[in-house]
């Protein structure tokens, strides 16, 4: 038996998605959880063979699940699914150790099948995903620069971002400043604007 | 506006894109331009001071000391010009008090210098005046302290010339001169930045004109999803309306009535993919680098060599295949090394990539990849190798590059 948790925040989609993988004979449903934080707590209590998470989730989302999980060492595997891959999350969720990702639009019977797999040891990635991956736009900014703009997307001051970042206030602007001519944008929330909305940070 | 859609929007004017970096150029070879001119415009003033003080028989010590003082204080300038350009205009003025204080005080100590050893009142203005004109001033701000620098120094220019004839002195040839282009320094400085001014904001409004396009064509798509979603959904539901009434008479075709509506269900998706995917044509160069980024971040270590105008090849050909081979590997491989290589082979353009996988050979346990390669390949009169090592799988597309004409 494969013992299955369950996390997506749209209770019918969740509830669907349980009674149709109850119905295989190798998939038990242990748990299904409304949120990411409950599904850690669950995930860790339980400790079940696959964790199947809905990228979407208020408190933690799916890759910050599994990353969680992957840090307290439980042997759990994580499937992420997801409505619509933002550029940038494939890059993320490997990098976070999911061993599964999938878009929502897979039948049940499919979503076992990749439940399997992962539950035997191999890595499972859809093909839909991974094209919507390759075809991202590619960010002109470094990864520097981007943890500038991360940090300071709240409109937090330089300073601030240069004591979250660990740097001198003038690094800080000097990053600032290439940014915003790379972007070609006037000021520092338009650049963060930009960057959201093309799923860079 | 040409009848077809763009592939997209932003492509001429985005970041990175060959148009735009052009202008780039062009509009950082105007701020150095107007920097120059502004520090030629400077050194000229200086140089007329240093030659009104040697007609005035001052000692060469002073002249000196004028001259290393003048050199100073234009360097001095060099700086707060350089963070006029990075500027926030939000920022205010002394938002980076830290880096215009040494310039500040250079300028302050030649304005007394130059003040002491010249006995003139502009003079010992100036070099401040002008330096804190190039400071990040709200707009009203600056405009209305370029008024009242030329009000002091005017008044400045008038107090000296009274002094000089007053102490018996003739008013030398060149003063009139000098004096005229000292009191319009700052006025002059400050239109050339407004000028620069004028130029960074169009090419912003120039940007933003080009996202605003892109923004246009995403509503249309969302009417077309509406659209698309609308037929569907009705289909979908007459489909279930229909299998809830013959459920108890004749579940047979209920049945297949949900199996029908299943597969309306399907098409709906692939169609709103189909829409999505359309206007997400990214260069084959990104493309290759998108996967050794994704690549890497499952742990693979992953060398490509790309060369040659990659961005010549035909991208609507090789895009899938290196989406479809990155797939490959990451479900497949045994996820320790990777080669990707993207060449130019005479006529042809050769993807190769390669990959260690697990010993029980899972590339065979799921053919229909590769033979969508080889399909996709042979619409475009190439050719797929595959080569199944006992530790190594890889796979060489090659098409021709004739077809580049029509792709571009």
């Amino acid at each position: 038996m494969i013992r299955v948790l369950i996390a997506d925040d749209e209770a019918m989609i969740r509830s669907a998605l349980a009674a149709l993988l109850r119905l295989e004979d190798d998939i038990e449903v242990v748990a299904e959880c409304a949120d990411g934080a409950q599904a850690v707590i669950m995930a860790e209590k339980l400790q079940p063979d696959i964790c199947l998470l809905d990228l979407e989730m208020p408190e933690l989302d799916g890759v910050q699940v599994a990353d969680r999980l992957r840090s307290t060492g439980s042997a759990t595997r994580c499937v992420v699914v997801t409505r619509h891959a933002r550029p940038g999350v494939l890059r993320r969720a490997l990098a976070s150790g999911v061993s599964g990702f999938l878009p929502k639009s897979r039948s049940a019977n499919e979503v076992a099948e990749v439940i399997r797999r992962v539950a035997a040891g191999a890595r499972y990635i859809d093909p839909e995903i991974a094209a919507d991956a390759l075809s991202d736009e590619r960010s002109p900014l470094t990864e520097r620069e981007l943890d500038v703009l991360r940090a300071g997307r709240r409109g937090e001051s330089t300073v601030q971002i240069a004591r979250t970042l660990n740097l001198a206030a003038g690094t800080v602007r000097n990053y600032i400043s290439a940014i915003l001519a790379k972007l070609n944008v006037a000021t520092r929330q338009q650049a963060v604007l930009l960057a959201e909305e093309r799923g860079w940070i | 506006m040409s009848a077809s859609p763009p592939a997209d929007p932003t492509e001429n004017f985005g970041p990175g894109s060959i148009g735009s970096r052009r202008l780039s150029t062009g509009i950082t070879a105007t701020w150095w331009y107007t920097v120059a001119a502004l520090l030629i415009f400077q050194l000229m003033i200086l140089l007329l001071w240093i030659g009104a003080q040697t007609n005035l028989g001052k000692s060469p010590a002073s002249v000196v000391t004028m001259a290393v003082g003048g050199l100073a204080w234009c360097l001095a300038t060099v700086p707060l010009l350089v963070l006029y350009r990075r500027r926030d205009e939000t920022a205010g003025v002394t938002a980076q008090w830290r880096s215009i204080l040494l310039p500040l005080c250079i300028s302050t100590a030649f304005a007394f210098i130059a003040g002491l050893t010249s006995g003139l009142w502009v003079m010992a203005v100036l070099p401040i005046v002008q330096s804190l004109m190039l400071l990040n001033w709200p707009r009203g701000v600056r405009m209305r302290l370029v008024m009242a620098a030329l009000m002091l120094l005017g008044g400045l220019w008038f107090i000296d010339l009274r002094s000089m004839t007053s102490a018996g002195g003739e008013v030398a040839e060149g003063w009139w001169a000098l004096g005229f282009m000292t009191i319009l320094l700052p006025a002059i400085t400050v239109s050339s930045l407004w000028w620069w001014d004028v130029l960074a904001t169009l090419d912003r409004a120039r940007a933003a004109e080009s996202r605003l396009g892109a923004t246009q064509e995403r509503l249309r798509v969302a009417t077309d999803v509406h659209d698309l979603q609308g037929h569907h959904l009705q289909v979908i539901a007459l489909q279930l309306e229909l299998s809830e009434r013959l459920l108890t008479r004749d579940p047979k075709a209920a049945l297949e009535q949900l199996r029908l509506a299943r597969s309306s269900v399907a098409a709906a998706q692939q169609g709103t993919r189909d829409l999505a995917m359309r206007f997400r044509g990214v260069p084959l160069r990104d493309e290759l680098d998108n996967a050794v980024d994704i690549l890497r971040a499952a742990g693979i270590s992953v060398n490509a060599t790309v060369s040659g105008e990659v961005n010549l090849a035909p991208a609507t050909i090789l895009g899938p295949i290196i989406r479809e081979t990155t797939t490959n590997v990451l479900r497949h491989g045994a996820g320790m090394r990777a080669h990707l290589s993207l060449k130019r082979d005479g006529d042809q353009w050769s993807y190769e990539i390669t990959n260690d996988h697990a010993a029980e050979n899972a590339h065979s346990a799921d053919g229909s990849g590769i033979h969508g390669i080889i399909r996709r390949a042979a619409e475009a009169d190439g050719s797929v190798e595959v080569h199944r090592g006992k530790h190594e799988f890889s796979i060489v597309v090659r098409v021709p590059a004739t077809s580049i004409k029509k792709e571009r």
